[in-house]
């Protein structure tokens, strides 16, 4: 099939796009570093792009983020591991009855409104500084996407499945295991992907704003330090740890949804 | 055949999509003649894919044909004609976020209608539609039938000479498209409009037509041209008529294997003419 | 005929009512174990709380800040709807400039913003000025994103039945694309303001010389868990009240949607 005019200008539009795109960014990387060696913008607001890329390397090579990577990694195990226990769990008990859905469902989704990191004064005073907060809180705020979406899930199968396999004799677990559970499943993933995301953002959070250690603390320290290169860095890092992170949670996501 | 000068003249229109070579190359329409008298209401029957929509689409402005023209009332077309064309598509176009009555007033908006008739139009259009009752409502408070009386009500607000009509109760059940085919017969018997009517229902088009165009499938073209000799308004007993089953007959014939040639050609499973009653 | 309804049918149908006492359940929850098996240092039962509030609003600078905070609200809400209207339209109108910048704009929208958090602190400084910048960076994407859908997903139908009738490229603006965008845009501002919430509170915690921030750390140095809650349980309140009104003016304003 030879390319026609309509298809080869939709190419040609789409190749414009992806040319402005790279030159938007790269255009901002080019004002970057001229402000911050030409312009003559406070280096003590601004590093120069170089440096930054030069601490950005020498982290990764000498390993010094290993530990705080560690901590903020184990705690949004932990945390992502309770919420969707709990999450799951609860959300599946719930959908069980149309009654307790009316009353829970709007309670949830009431609560998750409100910025929870706002309680986070009250888990540092509960259980001081180290990742025990950071995991509760984390917990808490990834807790609500899960159980909301795990309502919605297994609550909006539609009756006419169950009805069917009813109707040739299926018992609660067979209802469970090949009715239930596959109708709900791509919703319940996609809750599960938004509680982890909002898992790792809360952990981060909370770590730039009351810990020890960990890699949000990190960022912290280097800004009290004025070490605005290797801070610069270190953003750098953990926005790329987090892409990874969500790219992987996606794809399972979308891998899930597709069987 | 009206001595006077005809309100539509299509002029060998020929139009195809994409270019030759593409993947989605069609050619849809192919050297298409014909002249619409004034006052009469033409229906365009033909399988699907066989350009009627398209050819509706050229009369009223809103696509150029690759090849050939249209003059509507003495002048070639260039575009819409907002002041001479009025459209009622399958589709409800009606703006869901206006009640019927800001819907009809928007029209007239468009249109350029000064603000002070705009009231009357309204609500006399309404009237003819048998709406009265419902202009404050949304769109999506009406059923299918009463949404295409408005997309109706909103056309003939309007005022225009022509109406131009692409399957208008084509996603409305049997009884509903019954009764609205009878409401329209006997509006439209009134107001002595230039129509053409797109439809897939053999019993729509003889019910409802002067003349039906039939169509050939894909490149359509007019294959042949049926008169159905009956005074407007048209009766419900007319459907039972001798008359009616033979003109019926008649397309059914025409278009039998022209409909399995168009399936043929886009393997669809029911790309089908309703032969069911009317 | 009268006959006692059980209680339980009587609730059935008041789900608001079966809420209320979940939600009372909970209070009663919270009492017993703060009064019975929770070391006062670290919790407070509400009956406390509640009898303690005057104290948390006498307290010297609370009233204050929580003026300062409903008023950085208040503007990062207004900027970020203002911006993000514009931006959306700007992004939405037309088809390359979506294909080019809408991508960057969503690209921006999933980045843990909170890892820049000490950067705004440093570029902003610690007054009002950063909390509403902050504020305003998380409000502004979904506003963004939601204009745009709310312009891209309307019947194309509807724009060729409107040039049919001779409408002009303003009229087609005014009376077709910007109503149906209305309720994506109101849908845009409940998140928005989700947003603002979330970008204020986070930057009041981090660092505040006197606004709520101040206190809250304050409060959880002095381990008075009375005061903490009570503050925090009014910020609660305030959050679910914005939530609340910018819910009723989308529920006005979209009711097209549902007839």
């Amino acid at each position: 099939m030879m390319a026609g005019k309509e298809d080869r200008k939709r190419d040609r539009d789409a190749l414009m796009s992806r040319i402005v795109q790279a030159g938007f960014l790269a255009g901002l990387i080019l004002i970057w570093y001229l402000a911050s060696t030409r312009w003559g913008v406070n280096r003590l607001l601004l590093p120069d792009p170089v440096a930054v890329y030069d601490n950005l390397i020498d982290i990764l090579r000498s390993g010094e983020f290993i530990d705080d990577l560690e901590i903020t990694l184990g705690e949004l195990a932990a945390a992502f591991a309770i919420s969707v226990t709990s999450g799951v769990t609860l959300g599946y008990l719930i959908s069980r009855s149309p009654y307790a859905i009316e009353v829970f469902e709007p309670l949830f989704a009431a609560i998750y409104a409100i910025p929870i990191i706002l309680f986070l004064p009250l888990f540092v005073l509960f259980f001081g500084l180290g990742p025990a907060s950071k995991i509760a809180l984390g917990a808490s705020i990834s807790f609500f996407p899960v159980v909301i979406n795990t309502i919605a899930g297994f609550g909006h199968v539609d009756r006419l499945f169950v009805t069917a396999a009813r109707s040739m004799g299926a018992s609660d677990y067979h209802l469970f295991r090949h009715v239930l559970l596959p109708a709900a499943l791509p919703v319940i993933l996609t809750g599960l992907r938004m509680g982890f995301t909002t898992a790792l953002l809360s952990i981060i959070g909370s770590e730039t704003l009351a810990s020890l250690a960990g890699l949000g603390h990190r960022i912290v320290h280097l800004a009290e330090a004025m070490d605005m290169a290797r801070m610069f860095a270190y953003i750098v890092f953990v926005i790329a740890i987090a892409v990874i992170l969500n790219t992987i949670v996606s794809t399972l996501e979308a891998r899930g949804k597709r069987n | 055949m009206a001595t006077a000068e005809a309100a539509i003249k299509v002029c060998g229109v020929s139009h195809q999509f994409g270019d030759e070579g593409e993947q989605r190359f069609v050619r849809a329409l192919a050297d298409t003649s014909l002249d619409i008298a004034r006052g009469e209401l033409l229906c365009l029957i033909g399988p699907s894919g066989c350009g009627k929509s398209t050819l509706l689409n050229v009369i009223g402005g809103l696509m150029t044909p690759s090849s050939g023209g249209v003059d509507v009332l003495g002048k070639p077309v260039r575009g819409p004609l907002p002041r001479d064309i009025a459209f009622v598509f399958q589709e409800s176009a009606l703006f869901p976020w206006n009640t019927i009555i800001e819907n009809i007033g928007l029209g007239m908006t468009f249109q350029g209608v000064a603000k002070p008739g705009r009231a009357a139009r309204a609500a006399s259009a309404l009237e003819a539609v048998g709406l009265k009752d419902f202009a404050q409502h949304y769109p999506a408070q009406l059923s299918g039938g009463m949404r295409q009386r408005a997309a109706l009500a909103r056309a003939l607000s309007l005022e225009t000479p022509i109406l131009l009509m692409d399957e208008p109760f084509g996603a409305l059940d049997e009884q509903t498209r019954m009764i609205l085919g009878e409401d329209l017969s006997v509006l439209l018997a009134r107001s002595h409009k230039t129509i053409v009517f797109v439809t897939h229902s053999l019993g729509e088009a003889v019910f409802l037509a002067d003349r039906v165009a039939v169509f050939s499938a894909r490149p359509g073209t007019i294959k042949q041209v049926i008169a159905v000799d009956e005074p407007h308004p048209r009766k419900p007993e007319f459907v039972t008529s001798a008359k009616f089953t033979t003109l019926r007959n008649q397309l059914y014939g025409l278009l039998h294997d022209e409909i399995r040639k168009a399936v043929q050609q886009t393997g669809l499973a029911d790309a089908t003419v309703q032969t069911g009653p009317t | 005929m009268a006959r006692a309804v059980p209680f339980r049918h009587f609730l059935a149908r008041r789900a608001w009512l079966a809420r209320l006492i979940v939600i009372a359940a909970l209070f009663a929850l919270w009492e017993v174990a703060a009064r019975w098996f929770v070391d006062p240092l670290f919790l407070s039962p509400p009956s406390r709380v509640i009898a303690a509030l005057d104290t948390v609003f006498s307290t010297r600078g609370v009233p204050a800040a929580l003026q300062l905070t409903l008023f950085e609200l208040t503007v990062a809400f207004v900027l970020a709807v203002a911006i993000g209207l514009m931006l959306g339209l700007a992004v939405g109108l037309q088809p390359f400039v979506r294909r080019s910048f809408f991508p960057i704009v969503l690209l921006l929208y999933g980045m843990p913003q909170v890892t820049i958090l000490p950067l705004f602190i440093l570029f902003f400084g610690i007054g009002a000025a950063s909390k509403i910048a902050f504020g305003v960076t998380h409000g502004v994407f979904p506003i963004v994103v939601t204009v745009v859908a709310g312009v891209q997903n309307l019947k194309p139908i509807l724009l060729v039945s409107a040039r049919s009738m001779g409408a002009s490229r303003w009229q087609i603006f005014r009376h077709v694309i910007f109503p149906h965008m209305v309720p994506s845009f109101f849908a845009g501002m409940r998140l928005g303001m989700s947003g603002v919430l979330l970008g204020v509170l986070l930057a009041e915690l981090y660092v505040s010389i006197a606004g709520i921030g101040y206190f809250t750390t304050l409060f959880t140095q002095n381990f008075d868990p009375t005061k903490l809650l009570g503050l925090v349980g009014v910020l609660a309140a305030m959050a679910i009240v914005l939530n609340a009104v910018v819910r009723r003016a989308e529920t006005h304003f979209a009711r097209w949607r549902t007839g």
